[in-house]
């Protein structure tokens, strides 16, 4: 190995939170963005943007 | 013949000068492929930047195409040109791990899209290159993020190299190829070439196929090169482009390089908005983007003011992949495998991911065609939209990636603020293309163009790159 490698800090070691702390916070995070989406006001005939051709 | 020593001069060449030094005989296929062999396996494990060398059948390339040049058969410009791959796309018989420990034993039985027209077009496979474990699919929390572990930016070996296309962006800016072919879901080609100070090309989505390439979010996904320049990005492009009836989210579009076609500066309209190379900016970027700013308005282009329309882009960018991942990666998620990632918020994130209502998915695609529309009615006003790529510097190896903190004022205009992820939204295609330098790291603009408006982008790419030379700059890379 060499010397210049051994001086980088490592990268951050991924901890381990309490796996139940992690799914919380995940399904917060879509409850948050599903309310931000909701908020747009969307006329009915709107279609999803299926058969997606730019 | 004397033996040929190969320099930087080489490694950080262009296509084209590599392609000429080649046809004048200055040194073999197989001569320029063991260099740059040799160089890969040598810095590539050093930067967390090579998943797999290629040597073997790489070499085995290079004899043939040596063959074709004694024959004077010339397929493409691309022709000799070593390249590495990011490891999202598969190669024949050759394991391809999505950058995740858990599909370490995968291999395919056939080469991507991408891959085959490049071996066609006599290009050299020389690696497979790392990436975020899944594309980042689920959200990593941590730089680390990857079988290889963090690909470590060659201007600073404490910072990231950005992801999810993270060693072709390590790997093309420390000259160890020549090109490299990343994907981009949401941010993956751009981020990394900004972070790497490289030139990355985002195509519009459909004009490149994904067959072969590991699906994150069907409807964003689009695979593109990553270079050191304007030109080489569309040299690479005129290879990779095509319709493909394998991948259903092909436009059935090609892309030829025509620079003779390009509309002339003052023909043109860049959009902008100012708060974007000042206020919204970290502090030590401003002056270098303000430079950059300066030097495209020289340029004789008509700049406009405009503003981003008001949608929630990185919410429905999430939401689209949050939910397409989810079902692409369900029986990896159901089977448990997904807790042998390496980043465990990734995980949990994939997990909850399965529990989205289809009416959530639903309303975000919808909400995205009013984006797509509104990004139309925008392009009848300008040409092109420029902002900085980002809004920061690469981010340390030790900082949380989820780490981010609103700012406590609210800035006073939206700026072009989130247009990474709205211009994944509209499809646009985007070049990022380096600016400068801020506490020592590359830093970089975009300009984003309408739907299948490359050849134009280019054009504007290459008119910058021909007043400035941040593109040629070499990192600190020594073998």
């Amino acid at each position: 190995m060499l010397a210049a490698a051994a001086a980088i800090p490592q990268a951050a070691t991924p901890q381990t939170p309490p796996p139940d702390a992690d799914l919380d916070s995940a399904r917060e995070l879509l409850k948050s963005n599903a309310q931000q989406i909701a908020k747009v006001k969307l006329p009915m005939p709107t279609e999803p943007a299926f058969h997606f051709k730019a | 013949m004397a033996k040929f020593t190969f320099t930087d001069d080489i490694f950080f060449g262009s296509i084209s000068e590599i392609a000429a030094a080649l046809a004048k005989k200055e040194f073999s296929t197989v001569e320029l492929t063991h260099a740059f062999c040799n160089r890969l396996e040598k810095l590539g494990p050093r930067y967390n930047a090579l998943a797999l060398s290629l040597r073997d059948s790489a070499l085995r390339k290079a004899k043939d195409v040596d063959r074709d040049f004694k024959l004077d058969r010339v397929r493409s410009p691309l022709q000799g040109i070593p390249y590495g791959a990011k490891d999202l796309l598969a190669a024949k018989g050759k394991p391809t791990t999505w950058g995740a420990k858990a599909f370490a034993g995968q291999v395919f039985k056939e080469d991507a899209a991408v891959i085959e027209l490049l071996d066609k077009a006599g290009a050299i496979l020389i690696g497979k290159l790392s990436m975020v474990e899944l594309a980042g699919g689920g959200g990593n929390r941590y730089p680390s993020a990857s079988a290889t572990g963090a690909c470590l930016n060659p201007w600073d070996r404490t910072y990231w190299s950005g992801g999810s296309s993270s060693g072709p962006g390590t790997a093309t800016a420390a000259g160890m190829v020549t090109f490299s072919i990343g994907s981009e879901t949401s941010g993956s080609i751009l981020g990394p070439s900004a972070y790497c100070g490289i030139t990355g090309l985002r195509p519009t989505y459909g004009l490149v196929s994904r067959r072969g390439a590991m699906a994150l979010s069907w409807t964003l996904d689009k695979i593109g090169p990553m270079c050191r320049s304007v030109e080489d990005c569309a040299l690479v492009l005129s290879v990779i482009a095509g319709n493909d009836f394998e991948d259903p989210g092909s436009a059935g579009k090609s892309f030829h390089y025509a620079p003779q076609f390009a509309r002339k500066p003052d023909e043109i309209t860049i959009g902008y908005a100012p708060i974007d190379f000042d206020e919204s900016a970290a502090p030590e970027m401003r002056a270098g983007l303000q430079e950059a700013l300066k030097l495209v308005k020289s340029l004789g282009m008509s700049m406009k003011e405009v503003e981003i329309p008001d949608f929630p882009y990185n919410a429905l960018v999430s939401m689209i992949i949050a939910t397409e991942g989810a079902s692409a990666f369900e029986d990896f998620i159901r089977s448990g495998k997904v807790d042998e990632l390496t980043d465990h918020r990734q995980a949990r994130g994939l997990k909850a991911n399965l529990d989205i209502p289809a009416v959530d998915y639903l309303r975000a695609m919808r909400v995205r065609a009013l984006v797509q529309q509104a990004f139309r009615d925008l392009f009848l006003d300008v040409d092109f939209l420029l902002a900085p790529t980002k809004p920061n510097i690469a981010w340390k190896l030790t900082d949380r990636l989820d780490d981010t903190t609103p700012p406590a004022t609210p800035p006073k205009s939206r700026g072009l603020s989130g247009l990474i992820p709205a211009g994944n939204l509209a499809g646009l295609p985007a070049l990022s293309l380096p600016c400068g330098f801020a506490s020592g790291l590359p830093i970089a603009i975009s300009v984003v163009g309408r739907p299948f408006y490359e050849n134009q982008l280019i054009a504007v790419g290459k008119a910058f790159q021909s007043h400035t030379d941040w593109h040629r700059k070499r990192p600190p890379v020594t073998e």
